[in-house]
């Protein structure tokens, strides 16, 4: 089965509820494990909370948009996050180590646990950031 | 998320449910942390909460870690299967009390 679903979300934490729901919708169509739906909505999820928590770090209040877009062809699941926050500078992303145990860095250690792959692209001129996450299923 | 809150002893049981993100941690932490500072065990039961991601995995290690530092203790009762596999993802399963 193919598919390619697309929705823009305000960019504030009110909306990760909003992506959760979209992305469970789609996997619907999907016929995919239970569980294997649940950690694809996280990875989602977190992927979204980036860009909120660091994308618009320091921004109270914003009327920018992100979109998400969630494509699957012959069994490639690609996730797409397109946001006009500060540039992410994939270097400086680490989550932290897990035997230093403090609140915060989950985030993107869950993301690199649940999908095969996760890279920025600058292939997008009408937006800032350009996150793709893949996962064969 | 919505929560209710007992009282047994020097035990306060904070009952949490629905979905723990970053949009409502905040609150979480405004119910649990005022809790653990004066002293009390808390026991988190979690058995009605069906999503947590990293910003409630954050929760709950600032309140085991509070909890540590105030001489007392944060017990997580009842977690609920897709919590449990958040907690075990983050490899925290031998750090917080898990009951």
């Amino acid at each position: 089965m193919n598919l390619n679903e697309s929705k823009d979300f305000l960019v504030h934490t009110s909306s990760l509820k909003e992506v959760r729901v979209f992305s469970r919708e789609v996997f619907e169509k999907i016929n995919l494990d239970v569980d294997l739906k649940e950690e694809l909505v996280l990875a989602i999820a977190e992927a979204a909370q980036n860009i909120v928590k660091h994308g618009y770090k320091g921004v109270k209040e914003t009327n920018d948009r992100m979109e998400i877009k969630i494509s699957l062809k012959d069994n490639n699941l690609e996730i797409g996050f397109f946001d006009k926050g500060k540039p992410v500078i994939p270097e400086n992303i680490q989550h932290r180590k897990l035997d230093d145990i403090k609140p915060g860095g989950l985030g993107t250690f869950f993301i690199k646990q649940i999908m095969d792959d996760a890279v920025f692209k600058k292939d997008e001129q009408q937006w800032v950031n350009h996150l793709i996450l893949t996962k064969k299923i | 998320m919505s929560y209710k809150i007992t009282e047994e002893g020097n035990v306060s049981t904070v009952f949490l449910n629905g979905e723990i993100d970053m949009d409502i941690t905040e609150t979480a932490k405004e119910t649990i942390l005022p809790i653990i500072d004066s002293g009390k065990e808390v026991h988190l039961n979690l058995k009605d909460v069906s999503y947590m991601d990293s910003s409630g995995i954050s929760v709950l290690i600032e309140s085991h870690q509070r909890a540590l530092e105030k001489g007392t203790k944060v017990v997580i009762k009842e977690v609920s299967k897709s919590v449990l596999k958040v907690i075990m993802m983050a490899k925290l399963e031998q750090i917080l009390n898990l009951e």
